[in-house]
């Protein structure tokens, strides 16, 4: 399986306000095959959201080296061959569902797809709210728009930070159900962040788990289920084994 | 809205009450008379070509100073080598009071093109200062999306930066409306041929004061009448782009 994304020893210092620096992320060392699916695991505050962000070259490493498809970071995005679902849904308030979902193509210069989107649509399950507005939806659904808007160019590489974070815990579980169905329709390079254990599992083929302040590689897992997954693999006994295992991992720095 | 509307309706009768006993003296005549004056079908034709001046310098200026105003708050915030420059000469100009600014407008600019001026800086920069602040206000969320979907900042500008700013924008405009009127007004006391303004200085030089009153309450409802169509406007801006 060929590298898609490769971080190399990359650290990450803040300056914080007072002046201290603050090392987010300590020679952090992940890579990521093509089409593989890699969940970033850690408790708050473990660097795993600025890990992401070195990726989508929002961030500068202050030291080793990111590389997306073997070049620069940044290069992906600017060939817009990059999607990204955010924590925070940001949609445009004043576009509609469909306009929202198009704007990557209006971003690259290029005619929008419409059968493309309007699939895009049926695929989240929004089918008949094309013309609603971000306000007009529930949490769960501007999270699917936005994860709709993250495909809609058939990105190379897609990440993923926290989206479910502000739902709650059966909108959340439904929505890892669908992110499940829709991720075996595409196939895409994936790197998700999350602290929720069982997301992860359900998710990944392989976790990777940071420990917290500064943010290190404590631990990598290949997870074991099958292609294609559905909802009843959460309920075996391997599940709950590796949860506890992995829950006990998040812990061990504390 | 009801209490507002006995309010207004309190003042004016206590006005007409005043008014007749004359009981602030000559210069407060009451409030029919005033309307009188207004309705004076002899006048009707003075008034007409007074308000279609005093509304043309206001037009034209506010027009520019809009333009000018949206555009200088964009070339700053694309080009920010520019901001500073930018903030610097827009408070000068509004730093310097409109009588001072006047007579070199007259020179440079002509007595008639003096009015729609004045209008116009004062609504540069109140368009500046609210278009620069609503620029500046996008969510740093929405430019992470912008950068990570490979946009430049020309259409960053385009698709987030502008409509994001557009409530403000609008906001500015109403804010600017009342500026530019009495902008026109007094350009036109220093030697404009007709408007609103040089009514209200000869009217005020001839002691008719009736007259003088009923400029005064025109301009007053130019000014309310321009608030209330521009809040309408705020009102679906902030409905649609927030």
């Amino acid at each position: 399986m060929p590298t898609a994304v490769r971080v190399a020893g990359v650290s990450k210092r803040f300056r914080l306000d007072g002046g201290a620096d603050f090392l987010a992320l300590d020679r952090v060392s992940v890579s990521i095959g093509a089409g593989e699916f890699v969940a970033l695991l850690g408790p708050s505050g473990c660097g795993k959201s600025t890990l992401l962000r070195l990726v989508a070259a929002l961030e500068e490493p202050s030291e080793g080296q990111v590389t997306v498809a073997g070049s620069a970071p940044g290069e992906l995005a600017r060939a817009h061959r990059l999607g990204v679902a955010f924590q925070d849904h940001a949609l445009l308030p004043w576009l509609d569902v469909t306009a929202n979902i198009g704007l990557p193509f209006r971003v690259a210069g290029r005619a929008v797809d419409r059968a493309r989107v309007s699939a895009l649509i049926g695929l989240v399950g929004l089918a008949g709210f094309e013309a609603a507005k971000p306000r007009q939806l529930s949490g769960g659904m501007r999270q699917r728009v936005a994860i709709a808007r993250a495909l809609v160019l058939r990105p190379d590489v897609l990440l993923l930070d926290e989206p479910f974070g502000a739902l709650d815990a059966v909108t959340r579980r439904q929505m890892n159900i669908e992110l499940q169905r829709i991720w075996s329709e595409q196939g895409t390079t994936t790197l998700l962040v999350t602290h929720d254990v069982r997301e992860a599992l359900f998710l990944a083929d392989r976790i990777v788990v940071l420990s917290p302040r500064p943010g290190r590689v404590a631990r990598e897992l290949v997870v074991p289920f099958a292609r294609p997954r559905d909802a009843a693999v959460m309920r075996t006994e391997a599940f709950h084994r590796l949860a506890d295992e992995l829950t006990d991992a998040l812990g061990g720095g504390a | 809205m009801l209490l507002g509307a006995w309010g207004i309706a309190l003042f004016l009768a206590g006005w007409e009450v005043v008014g007749q006993t004359g009981a602030l003296g000559m210069s407060c005549p009451p409030l029919s008379a005033v309307l009188a004056v207004l309705a004076d079908p002899a006048r009707a034709l003075l008034f007409q070509r007074a308000l279609g001046a005093t509304l043309g310098a206001v037009a034209t200026g506010y027009g520019l100073g809009l333009v000018f105003g949206v555009v200088a708050a964009a070339a700053g915030h694309l080009l920010p080598g520019m901001r500073g420059g930018l903030d610097r000469t827009s408070s000068v100009i509004h730093a310097i009071p409109s009588v001072a600014l006047a007579p070199l407008l007259i020179l440079s600019l002509g007595r008639q093109a003096t009015p729609a001026a004045l209008a116009g800086i004062n609504t540069y920069f109140i368009l500046y200062v609210a278009t620069s602040s609503g620029l500046a206000g996008t969510s740093p969320v929405l430019r992470d999306l912008m950068s990570v979907l490979g946009a430049g900042r020309w259409m960053r500008f385009v698709r987030i930066d502008l409509p994001a700013a557009l409530p403000t924008l609008v906001s500015g405009m109403r804010m600017a409306a009342p500026g530019a009127l009495i902008g026109a007004i007094i350009g036109e006391w220093f030697g404009a041929s007709r408007g609103v303004g040089v009514i209200i200085l000869n009217a005020m030089q001839n002691f008719q004061i009736p007259l003088l009153w009923s400029m005064v309450l025109l301009t007053v409802m130019i000014s309310l009448t321009l608030f209330w169509l521009l809040g309408a406007m705020q009102l679906g801006a902030a409905r649609r782009y927030r």
